[in-house]
């Protein structure tokens, strides 16, 4: 249905530089396939959907669609796009129709549907979206979950063989974001195809029947919602889907500010809601750093943050040594009480403790 | 709407208020040295200008036009009004409650001015005047008889009209009479001519500095007005033979003549008379018209601005942004002028024609700036809402962006209209006869300030009230 073949789109700055959001994308996309779009921001995630249907015309590549490459000159755009529906981060509801004209507008104008008719099918769409009570208020007044469930209805008023979601939730309040992914989950089951840009992990990965992570402009690992989130085959979709956060340090000679250091780490937990976890990482760098480990400098230090388990764990690693520098006594037990565990690992690039706070 | 009301009240108040005189006794004049220490008014440009801004002890009240210059007088704000003894019939002056207090020794010669070069005319012209009864006609009017003017029925056969321009405005050398029909000593003479030449006569009324230009741009055949004839002005223009021998004459105040009008009477002199509500009606007319074109080809020309602004091409951002900065720079009275004397000298192409298209020039600038920032206020996405329903990039635009536009710009494009409106006031300059060129005319007739400006501030009040209810109601929705 939709084939994409070396896709790319540079962009061009005034002053001369250009930069690349997307490299070299290639795919395909049948027909009731529901594709979540990921990868961490500034990817082209968004431009590789908004050059799907043309709003942000791509450099270079081709895009078929039903055997027609898009991207030849005078292909009629605008029927394209009647088929390939979009919904927008900011909504994009028209702010002087009132709700319902908004969903009627394009099925009047374009398929030059009877007033009636599309009034009674907008109210049907409306109804699916859990909107028809606000039929004839200004989109002003609606909230932005109500919004953008009209503008999902106005999208499905001209009866697109797929839609664009492009991040759909990223502008709306926590307590709205459900209503919306609801709304598209039932797309979903009635078996309406789709391509959605999102950061929402579970829902992607209860929603879609694959995945395409994306990372420095292509689609680095596409697969089953199983196949990505539980067997990621990169380290870098492994690090994105169990959203692994890191705080790397060198510590260096004795002029090292061990304080700036462990303010940074109390900043680093807090941010990712383990601030119970900041007092053990502090206690476990002075110990390691000034009494088990003082001579062993640089010393490469690392604190990570696993989103998904809520594993937080500092990890030393000695370079060029086999064996554990630790003394004899090791740490002390009373800091061993209050961490969960300490591996001591030889590998091939040195002595690594990590020590799982 | 209430403060509408309330404006017009204090407007019609300050009618009421009738200005008084401080009483004392005429001034009495010898000779011109008795000038000494008072304030002469007079008409800017002129000889009595020259000759007394020379004489250190007589202060100078220049004035616009002969009937300003009468007014500062009868304002008190000049002691003594000097000019042609021909300005002012006797008539006119006791009308005014003025007197002339001093024919003055020095004789000048009037005559009409007319094209360098045109020959043919100047020889007709002075057969005619070496011909015709110069003395009983003179007469006729100096006299202020009967404002009667003699048969004079054109020919048979069609020709070109003598296009003239008067440059003075009072009876009795030439003034707007019965019916708005130009009369006087200088139009009776003028169309006796044409008469004998199997022409009709067409008068125009400027001043003095714009008729010599028109003269000159082929717009004119001749210029009259107590034109003396000076060595200085031969250069410029050739001059009939002398139909007059003009003495100067200075005007004051006569405080023993009558009171002064009643509002009613006032109000009966400067719009019943001669059917003077006539000249206020056509005004009236001009103005909207002048104003309701300009208003539409600015606006069209405005669109297409606002798309060169707005267009992918470099060329032609640039050059509509040169236009913008052009426009602004110019006065909009200053275009005016270059567009008539200038940019449509000699085309044909009548005043009010050259008067709306320098209107919308200056119109289009604006409004294109206005359409440009209210398409601009709406926002990216909305652009791209429609796009991704399906709708081609014009659809999208007048469907969509465009209504939202309009509710962001329309209240500025109203106001621009508005003072669009106030604008056409200047057209009097290139002798169109509009609601201010009206009040003027009037004004010269009866010489009373105070009644017609108020009655056409009155009006064009209105008129702005108007337009702002009308375009509101048709283009404000909601």
């Amino acid at each position: 249905m939709i084939v994409i073949k070396h896709l790319s789109k540079t962009y061009n700055n005034p002053d001369g530089s250009s930069i690349t959001v997307l490299k070299d994308v290639n795919c395909e996309i049948g027909p009731g396939e529901v594709i979540s779009i990921i990868g961490p921001s500034g990817t082209g995630k968004s431009t590789l959907l908004r050059a799907l249907n043309m709003l942000e015309p791509p450099t270079g590549g081709e895009i078929w669609v039903d055997g027609e490459n898009i991207m030849s000159r005078g292909y009629p755009l605008d029927r394209l796009r009647r088929k390939m529906g979009m919904v927008f981060q900011s909504f994009n509801l028209f702010e002087h129709m009132s709700v319902l004209e908004n969903v009627t507008y394009a099925p009047m104008a374009l398929l030059n549907k009877p007033a009636k008719e599309a009034k009674e099918e907008a109210l049907e769409l409306l109804r699916k979206v859990g909107m028809a009570h606000k039929a004839d208020v200004s989109p002003a007044s609606l909230s932005g979950g109500q919004k953008q469930r009209v503008a999902i209805a106005r999208s499905l008023a001209m009866h697109p063989e797929v839609i664009l979601f492009d991040e759909p939730t990223s502008a709306l309040d926590p307590t709205m974001v459900g209503e919306v992914l609801s709304v598209i989950r039932q797309l979903a089951k009635d078996g309406l195809t789709m391509l959605i840009v999102t950061h929402e992990m579970r829902f992607a990965r209860d929603v879609s029947t694959r995945i395409f992570f994306m990372n420095e402009g292509i689609i680095y690992e596409d697969g089953t919602p199983e196949q990505i989130f539980e067997h990621p085959v990169h380290s870098a979709t492994k690090a994105f889907v169990n959203r692994i956060h890191k705080l790397v340090f060198e510590v260096g000679g004795e002029d090292f500010d061990f304080l700036a250091m462990h303010t940074e780490m109390t900043r680093f937990c807090i941010k990712y809601n383990a601030a119970d976890k900041a007092q053990p990482a502090a206690d476990v760098t002075e110990e390691m750093l000034l009494r088990q480990l003082p001579s062993i400098r640089p010393l490469p230090l690392r604190l990570t943050h696993t989103e998904l388990s809520g594993e937080t764990a500092l990890d030393f690693m000695m370079e060029g040594r086999s064996e554990s520098p630790l003394t004899e006594e090791g740490l002390p037990e009373s800091l061993r009480a209050r961490v969960t565990n300490v591996i001591e690992e030889s590998t091939s690039r040195g002595f690594r403790i990590k020590v799982l706070l | 709407m209430r403060h509408v009301y309330v404006i017009l009240g204090l407007l019609l108040l300050l009618g009421g208020t009738a200005c008084s005189e401080t009483g004392s006794s005429t001034l009495q004049l010898s000779s011109d040295a008795d000038l000494a220490g008072l304030t002469v008014s007079c008409t800017a440009g002129n000889y009595y200008e020259h000759k007394y801004s020379a004489r250190e002890d007589v202060k100078v009240f220049a004035c616009n036009s002969e009937a300003d210059a009468v007014q500062a007088v009868r304002q008190g704000l000049a002691d003594v009004y000097v000019s042609d003894e021909v300005v002012l019939s006797a008539n006119a002056l006791k009308q005014l409650g003025m007197k002339m207090a001093l024919r003055g020794e020095e004789s000048f010669d009037v005559a009409f001015a007319l094209r360098k070069g045109n020959s043919s005319l100047l020889e007709q012209l002075n057969e005619f005047l070496s011909s015709a009864p110069l003395d009983d006609i003179l007469a006729h009017w100096l006299q202020d008889g009967p404002a009667v003017a003699d048969p004079v029925p054109p020919a048979g056969e069609k020709k070109a009209p003598l296009r003239c321009i008067v440059c003075v405005n009072l009876a009795p050398v030439s003034y707007l009479g019965e019916g708005g029909q130009w009369q006087g000593m200088d139009p009776d003479l003028l169309r006796r001519f044409a008469a004998s030449q199997g022409r009709t006569l067409e008068v125009k009324f400027q001043d003095l500095g714009s008729a010599i230009v028109a003269l000159e741009t082929g717009q004119a055949d001749i210029v009259s007005g107590c034109l003396f004839v000076t060595d200085e002005r031969k250069t410029f223009v050739d001059f009939s033979m002398p139909y007059y021998e003009c003495h100067p004459a200075y005007f004051v105040l006569d405080k023993a003549s009558g009171t002064r009008p009643d509002l009613k009477s006032r109000l009966t002199m400067n719009f019943v008379q001669e059917g003077r509500w006539k000249l206020i009606v056509g005004g009236l007319c001009e103005t909207l018209k002048i104003t309701l074109l300009s208003i539409l080809l600015g606006t069209l020309l405005g669109v297409g601005l606002c798309a060169a602004r707005r267009s992918r091409r470099k060329w032609l951002r640039s050059a509509a942004d040169i236009y913008g900065t052009l426009i602004e720079g110019i006065p909009t009275l200053v275009l005016l002028l270059i567009m008539f004397y200038v940019v449509f000298a000699g085309t044909g192409v009548t005043a009010s024609a050259v008067a709306v298209v320098t209107f919308a020039l200056g119109f289009a600038s604006s409004a294109g700036s206005i359409f440009d920032t209210a398409v601009s206020s709406v926002p990216r996405g909305q652009t791209e809402a429609g796009l991704s329903l399906g709708f081609t990039p014009l659809k999208t635009f007048t469907g969509i962006v465009f209504p939202q536009a309009l509710a962001q710009g329309l209240p500025l494009y109203v106001g621009e209209c508005v003072s669009l409106l106030k604008t056409t006031s200047i057209v009097g300059y290139i002798a169109i006869q509009d609601l201010t060129r009206a009040s003027d005319l009037i004004r010269s007739r009866t010489f009373d300030a105070l009644i017609p400006l108020l009655l056409v501030t009155i009006v064009y009040f209105l008129l702005a009230w108007l337009i702002r209810r009308m375009l509101n109601f048709f283009l404000v929705k909601k």
